[in-house]
């Protein structure tokens, strides 16, 4: 006997959408460069938004959007391994792979914040960073959070692959229309998340994100303001 | 004897110095090079990218000059063999392959010279967007180098 549950609310679906375009459209304009270098700053600030909204989520959202419904235990990783693990959220190994890519994210997000590509476009609290070879490093751990991320998205996808060849299971609809058919065993009523909910946790993400750039003025008010219109006499 | 072993110490040391200091040099001229390049890009970069309100030809122009001198000054003599490892100001950031990308290298640094002086001559005109654009391009060809032969960190 099967039943439809509703597993992912559309907070989340738009929120792992969003994401992936994002990222994509981070990933080409720093590739190019030149002046799309500030279009990568306002899309990665867009992936901070995204990553804030998803931390408050984790926690209000609906019941298999907690990060507390699917925290990666030593007991569940080894049940899920020994192949007596049931349940229909993230599986315990699935789980530690969300973990894996939002820890990577705001590491990447965290460093591009700090980084500077040397030639046209810092971040925001690149001039907060006083030392020079920190400032080189921070730039440097940015690149290489990125080439981390793009091995922990190739597991992503390569596991949704393994699910839909060797399992038989499609991971991708659910991720589109929210909806799974599940065995009515396992199936539990779905509680938290909301409109309400949503649109506040939005609108928190949003002030962060502008507080990110706009509280640089009010901490270093030199550095960041603009240069004199007329030049210097010599 | 002893003043032979003296004399070989002080001629040895002075061969290692004559050996080292023109590699240090280059590498400490090439990046206060880079640092100025950068100084520049930044000026531009804040009055005609992000605060256009403040623009002011004259300003821009020069570093725009400044930049295309920079880039016509003959850079490629601060490549000598050897400079890929060594500190200048900090430890040089030159990979080790340039040596065999020479030919690829010709290729961008030509494309940034290209740039560099295209920037300088609209520049002159004072017409914001189209400077902003060239400003742009510049970017690209300064980057299109520092991926062939710049280590990242
Ligand atoms: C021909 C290749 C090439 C081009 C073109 C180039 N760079 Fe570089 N740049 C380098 C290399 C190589 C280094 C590292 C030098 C070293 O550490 O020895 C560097 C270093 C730098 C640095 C760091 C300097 C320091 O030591 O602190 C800055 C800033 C910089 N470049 C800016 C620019 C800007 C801005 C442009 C374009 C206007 C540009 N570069 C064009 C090759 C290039
Ligand atoms: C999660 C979103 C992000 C992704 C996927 C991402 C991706 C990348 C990639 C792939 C590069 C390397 C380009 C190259 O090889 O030269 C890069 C460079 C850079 N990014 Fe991001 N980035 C993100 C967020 C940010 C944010 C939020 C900022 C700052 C506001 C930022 C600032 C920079 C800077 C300054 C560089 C140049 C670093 C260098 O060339 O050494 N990034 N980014």
């Amino acid at each position: 006997m099967k039943v439809t549950v509703r597993i992912w609310d559309f907070p989340i679906r738009l929120f792992h959408w969003l994401l992936v375009l994002a990222v994509v459209a981070a990933y080409v304009t720093a590739t190019l460069g030149g002046n799309l270098m500030d279009w990568h700053g306002r899309i990665g600030s867009f992936i901070l938004g995204l990553l804030i909204f998803r931390l408050i989520w984790g926690f209000i959202g609906s019941t298999y959007a907690r990060f507390g419904s699917f925290l990666p235990t030593l007991p569940r990783l080894a049940a899920y391994l020994r192949g007596r693990w049931y349940g229909i959220g993230h599986n315990p190994l699935g789980a530690l792979a969300v973990f894996a890519l939002l820890a990577d994210l705001s590491l990447l997000v965290g460093t591009g914040l700090c980084a500077s590509d040397d030639i046209a476009f810092e971040g925001p609290f690149y001039q907060l960073v006083d030392d020079e070879s920190s400032r080189d490093k921070l730039s440097g751990l940015h690149v290489q959070a990125f080439n981390f991320l793009l091995v922990l998205v190739a597991l992503h996808i390569a596991s949704i692959v393994f699910y839909r060849v060797v399992k038989k299971t499609n991971l991708v609809v659910p991720m589109l229309t929210g909806k799974k058919e599940v065995p009515k065993a396992l199936a539990t009523t779905v509680i938290g998340g909301g409109v309400f909910r949503f649109l506040t946790t939005v609108i928190i993400s949003g002030a962060v994100v502008w507080g990110v750039w706009e509280g640089v003025e009010i901490i270093k008010p030199v550095e960041s303001a603009p240069v004199t219109a007329t030049p210097p006499s010599f | 004897m002893k003043t032979k072993l003296t004399l070989a110490i002080i001629l040895a040391t002075a061969t290692t110095a004559a050996l080292a200091g023109p590699i240090e040099e280059q590498i400490r001229f090439r990046q206060s090079a880079y640092s100025f390049l950068g100084w520049n890009t930044g000026k531009i970069k804040k009055q005609v990218v992000d605060h256009p309100e403040t623009f002011n030809k004259d300003y821009v122009a020069a570093a725009a000059n400044a930049i295309a001198a920079v880039a016509n000054s003959g850079l490629g003599e601060l490549y000598g063999a050897g400079t890929d490892q060594g500190t200048g100001w900090k430890t040089s950031r030159l990979k080790p392959e340039f040596f065999q990308k020479k030919d690829e290298v010709t290729v961008v640094a030509n494309n940034f010279n290209t740039a560099a002086n295209e920037l300088a001559k609209i520049a002159a005109t004072g017409d914001v967007n189209a400077i902003k654009t060239q400003f742009g391009k510049l970017g690209e060809t300064c980057k299109g180098c520092h991926d062939l032969i710049r280590i990242k960190e």
